[in-house]
């Protein structure tokens, strides 16, 4: 692996980043945006379309010039060709391989492109192939792939430069169920054993928890959430409770409930109801168990609502974080 | 260095493969040009009885095609290239090599023309069987003329390229420019604006090698300056303007379109 330029450079450091599409009328995708990605972080990029994810991806990558403020990878600024050295990236809609080359072709000339010798590159074409998966495919043209092998490929491709930072834009999009799965194993695997850096977008929550260890969330070009998958998933955890209750519940008792704990209900039937509340910040479990108990309510079950992800990102792009 | 020569040799084999593998097209387009050029020699017979067209002679009518060809695929080379690659949706990660774009650029033309030297060399062959006209070739008089003959037309072939990066949409009117290069190559080489034109000026000289028996050696050295400069002037202008475009690209984001 090569050595980074600045020995003690962070992998990327964002500064008061802002694009402006120039055009009759300017679109700010990226609105102040400070970030830093130290060597060996595996970070997500979350946001709803359009909140400018790809944008910073391809400034990151010298694709586009920025209106504002400064981006360095390994402290050398991404407009300049010698950040190329440092960065390799799949993108969001783009093909990323050549269609007409084969597996083994296409991963012997992104090597090459990044100024490699065939035998510099051999055994680490060789090991990547078999990382993904590839053997049997390995001289069949790109264009014959399944759409998961082409991303696998891309993957690869981005990988086989021997970059320290690697940006994958929307990797698992348009992969079934099955194969995002299998991919974003891949990638969490190939983040640990290599310790590359990652900065990885996409809209599957699923593979954001899986792969990355911390995550930015962004909104109308703004980092409105930079904090680490576990410590936001506790803070949501934490306060939410799932109750199912026994016989119907009453008005009275549901509006107190609303206006104490925001109860959400989810299912109500003749004998049952089912509900979420969530107790906030200087309240307890307890008075939560006192207001049904002296209410006559009973009790059936009490579990916490394990939070995913998903909810946490809905309700902070909401605003709903306290 | 080295990153710039083995990133040089991907291109030059990624192309020959892809040559390889759709061997139909590289076919059809040789039989093309060699149709082409047919046409123009039985035209020319019709018309003048066989001598006396374009240049002067029949050799004058197989250089200045010749020329036409390399020149055709120079600037085609370097436009297209770049794209082709647009269209293959590759040029964001051409763009991210360390090298540059510009050499990236400049290597996907050079390639893909010693890859077409292959191609061309057979046709000029065949043209001289088909006139009976055999020319001298004096290879080490006629390369570097050719060189500093090509490197005008790669600077229009960048510019134009820089421009298709920002107006997508612009590229068939470039084809006409391939027949303006035609009539670049038959102006006439006196006059002093004359030397200002790519490829006129270029084309006289070669064809005192090839048609004459110059050596070049025996060319004025202000000839070979004025050659010279006029490489130099259209290179660099190409190249400038190929930069230009290349920022407005990247203020607009327009790079990843196609
Ligand atoms: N080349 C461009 N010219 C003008 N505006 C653009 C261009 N590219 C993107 N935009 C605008 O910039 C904003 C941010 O776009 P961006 O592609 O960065 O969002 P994103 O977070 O990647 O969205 P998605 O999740 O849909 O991929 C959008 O409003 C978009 O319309
Ligand atoms: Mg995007």
């Amino acid at each position: 692996m090569r050595a980074g330029s600045g020995t003690e450079a962070c992998a990327l450091e964002v500064k008061d980043l802002v694009k402006v599409y120039p055009g009759r009328t300017p679109v700010t995708a990226v609105d102040g945006v400070t970030m830093q990605v130290e060597r060996g972080e595996v970070v997500g990029l979350l946001g709803a379309n359009g909140a400018g994810k790809t944008t910073i991806i391809k400034i990151i990558c010298g694709l586009l010039l920025p209106t504002g403020g400064s981006a360095k990878v390994f402290g050398v600024p991404c407009h300049h060709r010698s950040a190329s050295r440092h960065v390799s990236a799949v993108l969001e809609g783009s093909r990323n391989v050549y269609w007409r080359l084969s597996v083994r072709e296409n991963l012997a000339f992104f090597a090459g492109l990044q100024g490699m010798s065939p035998r510099e590159s051999r055994a680490r074409i060789e090991e990547l192939i078999a990382f993904f998966g590839l053997t049997e495919k390995r001289s069949a043209v790109a264009n014959k792939l399944s759409q998961g092998m082409k991303q696998k490929l891309a993957v690869a491709c981005a990988l086989v430069r021997g970059t320290e930072l690697v940006l994958l834009d929307e990797p698992t999009l348009g992969l079934d169920v099955e194969t995002s799965h299998e991919l974003r194993g891949l990638i969490a695997e190939l983040a640990r054993s290599q310790r590359r850096t990652v900065l990885l977008s996409s809209h599957n929550m699923g593979v954001v928890e899986a792969v990355c260890a911390r995550v930015l969330i962004l909104a109308r070009g703004k980092v409105i959430t930079d904090d680490h998958v576990d410590q936001l998933l506790n803070g949501f955890r934490t306060r939410g409770y799932r109750l199912v209750l026994q016989g119907e519940l009453a008005d009275p008792v549901a509006s107190a409930l609303q206006e104490r704990f925001s109860m959400r209900q989810l299912s109500s039937t003749d004998h049952r109801a089912e509900l979420e509340v969530e107790i906030a910040p200087g309240h307890d479990f307890f008075e939560l168990v006192d207001l049904l108990r002296g209410s006559g309510v009973e009790v059936d079950s009490v579990s916490r609502a394990e939070p995913n992800l998903e909810e946490v990102f809905l309700r902070i792009v909401r605003g709903g974080k306290a | 260095m080295n990153t710039y020569l083995w990133s040089f040799w991907a291109i030059l084999r990624r192309q020959a493969i892809e040559l390889k593998r759709y061997a139909f097209n590289t076919l059809s387009s040789l039989v093309t040009i060699y149709v082409v050029f047919l046409l123009l020699f039985l035209g020319a017979r019709f018309v003048a009885g066989g001598e006396a067209v374009f240049g002067d002679t029949l050799e004058g009518l197989i250089v200045g095609f010749t020329m036409w060809t390399f020149a055709l695929v120079a600037y085609s080379d370097v436009s297209w290239a770049v794209m082709r690659e647009a269209q293959q949706g590759m040029l964001e990660q051409l763009y991210m090599s360390p090298t540059g774009f510009r050499w990236v650029a400049i290597s996907l033309a050079v390639s893909s023309f010693v890859v077409s030297f292959a191609f061309v060399a057979p046709i000029m062959g065949l043209m001289m069987v088909t006139t009976g006209r055999y020319l001298r070739l004096d290879l080490p008089s006629l390369l570097p003329l050719l060189a500093l003959t090509l490197a005008a037309v790669y600077g229009i072939g960048l510019a134009v390229a820089g421009l298709a990066l920002v107006f997508k949409r612009i590229q068939a009117a470039f084809q006409i420019l391939q027949f303006v290069f035609v009539a670049f190559l038959f102006a006439p080489a006196e006059p002093l604006w004359a030397k200002a034109l790519p490829l006129t000026w270029g084309t006289e000289l070669i064809g005192r090698v090839v048609v004459g028996g110059t050596r070049l050696a025996e060319i004025p050295g202000v000839d070979l300056l004025l050659l010279a400069a006029n490489g130099a002037f259209w290179l660099g202008l190409g190249i400038l303007a190929f930069g230009l475009c290349e920022r407005a690209a990247r203020r607009r984001g327009l790079l990843g379109h196609y």
